[in-house]
């Protein structure tokens, strides 16, 4: 998993059935530079801590699946691979095998990020 | 898996039923020198590492693993989990 901004938003016509009512999310990570020793933070533009908020992250985007209404300066946890299957399947019955074609999704809208000097 | 330091804590109520319980904590990947990459990961936690603490993590079914033994752990919602607090690396 890791830990991004959401950015953005993607949509499309042409895709996989099983994808069908999926909302997808461009999210970019941070990197260990833009959450400084000491900083505390909230994903919604609150003011929790000494620092404020973070400085943009840099990293490439990632497109991800989004089940939580997350939206557009949110700070997210992603998940990747089957993992991030399982978070868009969690309707489905116990046992049964997610099928949805994605590979990352949003687990999570950050409250606080805590990173002790 | 890879090897990094943990660098803090990750809190969220509005997530997915599959991480309620679980502890998230944020951590530093090093490369093979040690250094920091500026890669972070988002791990789960069942060890009780600290801020500071150098930790494995791993990936994937592996990380499953550290959570619940396999085979019957796919409905975990798990991709990266501290899987080792390491001592010393040479």
């Amino acid at each position: 998993m890791f830990l991004g901004r959401v950015a953005g938003t993607v949509w499309s016509t042409v895709k996989w059935p099983q994808a069908q009512g999926l909302k997808l999310l461009l999210v970019r990570p941070y990197r260990l530079g833009d959450l400084p020793p000491g900083a505390a933070t909230t994903g919604s533009g609150g003011s929790v801590g000494s620092v404020g908020s973070p400085s943009e992250p840099t990293d490439d985007l990632v497109v991800c699946a989004d089940t939580l209404d997350a939206g557009t300066g949110d700070d997210v946890i992603v998940a990747f691979g089957h993992a991030a299957r399982v978070a868009v399947s969690e309707k489905l019955p116990p046992g049964s095998k997610p099928s949805v074609p994605i590979d990352a999704a949003v687990v999570a809208v950050v409250d606080r990020v805590e990173i002790p000097r | 898996m890879i090897r990094g330091t943990v660098i803090g804590h990750v809190w969220a109520t509005r997530k997915a039923r599959g991480l309620d319980g679980q502890t998230l904590l944020l951590v530093a990947a090093r490369d093979a020198e040690g250094r920091t990459t500026g890669r972070l990961v988002v791990a789960s936690d069942t060890l009780d590492a600290r801020a500071g603490e150098d930790v494995t993590v791993a990936f994937g079914s592996g990380a499953r693993n550290v959570l619940r033994p396999g085979p019957d752990n796919r409905d975990l919602l798990c991709d990266a989990a501290i899987a080792a607090i390491v001592e010393g690396a040479g």
